[in-house]
């Protein structure tokens, strides 16, 4: 229901966070998560970071694999 | 594709167990699996079915007559998420009332609407709160911004919905539920964990590709044991917890109600409103709006489609008289819809 | 000029439409066959003519790589170019909005010229309204344009046959994803440029490779989507694409991420899909990588005789699956 965006942080300031996505770059509410810094990974949803998350898919895929199948 | 995921496909493709049938409930899925022909892939004893996530295809049509009252009586300016502007209200769809004179915005995030009630002092700015948990916590953002400004233009027609109720609803209707990442990214696990100890089973998925396969070879794999289960296959994003911040947030501006939900009726205390706090922000309050009550055309099967009853292509309509172009349910508007996705990726390849 | 506007004044025949007409068009389109006359009169010679029109009406008029000039000749040159014709000759037709800077038009105008001379294009003949205040959204223009098909040339939409490759000469999308950018309604900031150009010359060099090319569209308004699906309509092929092979900008990429979009439906004002029998298609796209504006060419899938009608798509994850129908507004999918 909710398309998400996973981009990286370039700055943030007053609760606002600079996002990029393959150089596509908006500004996002950064309230509702804590201590966001430059470089890390959110998950962004109708202009809001909703999650702090990992760069790629790839650490949970294994992860998953190894522990549920 | 990386190994991972290329070993969940042998599993997917290689399944010999008991027919099973899996509801995805996020809009987002059901168009993800359309995209990478998902169900392509799944052996006969494997059924994939869309539930009801699509925040567009769950709207009733009397929001949208709603949302036109406002444009049209009221003069107000509707911004909203671009998947509504097409969905058919009784008489018409909001991209018709534009054509009357309807001042219609499509908008990326509610808080844009806000930005744009504090550029435009002289007009009346509302934004249509559709959505679930993932999306109620921009809408209350905005409306806390708007109160910490002291705005008295800015007002939300809300339609906010959330899952544990509907997944009572649709208990049955599937042996498990892929549950919607980035609604447990907010709302957490606990719903899930509990449904399972009432014995309903799922996993909550990602979107990749690689996250959406894992995610179905955990089902196949778990179901044959036969036990109820719960995996979350999504940790990177999703914590058991979820996001307290956007919890308390959603809690401190809105309270629980009962909503119409499009083809399911009413569900009690699965909708949210603003509390009587943030009642300056409510447009139905603000503008004295009258009960507006749609009328859906009755040859609809959406409400069926959405609980997994029966398939889009099983309804009359379908694909004659109801198209992308022309849709007559809302299934049929958003790109996350299901008869939408039937239609558009064609499913009888 | 700076100060200057266009007035109604300017679009009432009288002495200041004159003046018009020399300080900003003559200034730019001035040429032995653009006469006082009523009408251009032109020695076309002997062959087959491809004529054809087109209405520009693009918000905002100015973009990054571009404006409205620019782009009202790309569209009618490169629209002659699709049928294997040399372009010619054009007109040109100005709806301006009372209140137009004079200096925008003055760009608009140079841009015209720059774009026409690099096509190989004279302008013979035009026309200049203006309407009042909020009667037109600042200034429309229309070409049309004549050219003379090459002998060796036979393109259409109707002669894709099971067997031929698609290509594209380059990535997709940029033009739509600028528009929507310089449009800033979303507040998304991303480096990317119109892959507006004039592509007489490109479908020149595919000539010189070999003459058995099928079918030749530039994939404007609707995409390289829209485009194959016309394709699969006319010739009751299928096409088949191979999803990896499309080439994308990242930027577009990202752009088209946030708002839920699809590149594929994004309008390129550069862009050409070529079908050409598929022992032919490596060679053209080794001339295309040479040309200025096709240095991204690729192979992006195949006609096919099944799912005629259709445009299927092989996915990441080796399943097929078929390319959503165009339709509609282009409207963000956020939810």
């Amino acid at each position: 229901m909710c398309v998400g965006l996973s981009a990286k942080v370039v700055s943030v300031k007053d609760g606002t966070a600079l996002i990029d996505a393959n150089g596509a770059r908006r500004e996002v509410s950064a309230d509702i998560l804590e201590e966001l810094e430059p470089g890390d990974y959110v998950m962004v949803h109708a202009g809001v970071a909703i999650a702090k998350i990992t760069e790629s898919d790839e650490d949970e895929a294994v992860d998953v694999m190894e522990n549920f199948i | 594709m990386n190994e991972q995921a290329r070993k969940a496909r042998d599993i997917i493709t290689g399944y010999k167990g008991r027919p099973l049938r899996i509801m995805e409930v996020c809009g987002t899925h059901t168009h993800e699996i359309f995209r990478l022909g998902l169900r392509k892939l799944l052996p006969d004893n494997v059924e994939l079915i869309s539930g009801p996530g699509c925040p567009v295809c769950v709207t009733p049509v009397g929001f949208i007559d709603e949302a036109i009252w406002l444009a049209l009586e009221k003069g107000c300016i509707i911004t909203t998420f671009g998947d509504l502007i097409r969905v058919p209200g009784t008489e018409m769809p909001l991209a018709g009332a534009r054509a009357k004179g309807a001042q219609v915005r499509p908008v990326y995030s509610p808080l844009d609407a806000v930005d744009m009630a504090r550029e435009n002092p002289d007009e009346q700015i509302v934004f249509l709160a559709v959505g679930f948990e993932t999306t109620t916590p921009s809408a209350c953002l905005a409306v806390e911004t708007a109160k910490k400004e002291g705005l008295k233009n800015f007002s939300l027609l809300t339609a906010n919905k959330t899952m544990p109720n509907a997944y009572k609803a649709l208990e049955g209707s599937a042996d498990a539920f892929l549950y919607p990442g980035h609604v447990n990214a907010i709302a957490g696990n606990k719903v899930c964990e509990e449904l399972k100890e009432r014995g309903v089973s799922g996993v909550v998925a990602g979107f990749t590709a690689s996250e959406l396969l894992i995610a179905i070879a955990v089902i196949l794999k778990n179901a044959e044991k036969g036990e109820p289960f719960f995996v979350n296959c999504y940790p990177r994003v999703v914590k058991d917890e979820g996001n307290p911040s956007a919890q308390k947030l959603i809690a401190k501006v809105m309270e629980t109600c009962d909503t119409e939900w499009r083809g399911l009726g009413v569900i009690p205390m699965s909708g949210m409103k603003l509390r009587d706090e943030y009642a300056e922000f409510d447009a139905r309050l603000k503008y004295d709006m009258p009960k507006i009550t749609g009328k859906p055309n009755p040859a609809c099967r959406c409400g069926e489609v959405l609980q997994g009853k029966c398939k889009p292509s099983d309804c009359k309509v379908f694909g004659k008289v109801c198209t992308p172009e022309h849709p007559v349910g809302a299934c049929m508007v958003s790109d996350e819809g299901a008869c939408a996705a039937y239609y558009q990726y064609g499913e009888n390849l | 000029m700076s100060e200057k506007t266009v007035t109604l004044a300017h679009g009432a025949g009288g002495k200041q439409t004159s003046e018009l007409i020399d300080q900003v068009f003559k200034a730019h389109f001035s040429n032995p066959k653009f006469t006082a006359d009523d009408a251009a009169v032109l020695d076309i010679g002997e062959g087959r003519l491809a004529m054809s029109t087109d209405g520009f009406i693009v918000s905002p008029f100015e973009f990054n790589g571009g404006n409205i000039g620019k782009l009202s000749i790309c569209g009618t040159v490169n629209d002659l170019a699709c049928m294997g014709a040399k372009p010619l000759y054009l007109t040109c037709a100005f709806v301006i909005e009372e209140g137009f800077p004079m200096d925008k038009l003055e760009e608009i105008a140079a841009a015209m010229e720059k774009t026409a001379a690099e096509a190989g294009v004279v302008i013979v003949a035009g026309d200049t309204k203006v309407a009042g205040k909020g009667q037109v959204d600042k200034v429309f223009i229309t070409t049309t344009g004549v050219g003379r098909i090459m002998d060796n040339a036979h393109t259409s939409g109707a002669f894709a046959k099971p067997g031929d490759a698609v290509i594209v000469t380059g990535d997709i999308g940029r033009h739509g994803c600028t528009i929507l950018l310089a449009r800033d309604e979303f507040g998304i900031d991303a480096e990317v440029d119109s892959d507006c150009a004039p592509l007489w010359g490109t479908v020149e060099s595919l000539y010189s490779v070999t003459d058995d090319i099928h079918t030749i569209r530039d994939a404007t308004r609707g995409g390289v989507g829209t485009v194959l699906y016309e394709i699969a309509e006319q010739s009751k092929v299928g096409v088949r694409l191979n999803t990896a092979d499309i080439p994308v900008d990242p930027a577009v990429k990202g752009v088209c991420g946030m708002l839920g979009l699809e590149p594929l439906y994004l309008a390129c004002e550069g862009r050409l899909v070529i079908i050409a029998p598929g022992d032919k298609a490596p060679a053209l796209v080794e001339k295309l990588r040479e040309g200025k504006y096709s240095k991204n060419a690729a192979i992006i899938g195949e006609i096919t005789a099944e799912n005629a009608g259709r445009v299927v798509m092989e996915t990441e994850i080796g399943a097929q699956t078929m390319l959503p129908q165009p339709g509609g507004e282009l409207l963000p999918r956020i939810c």
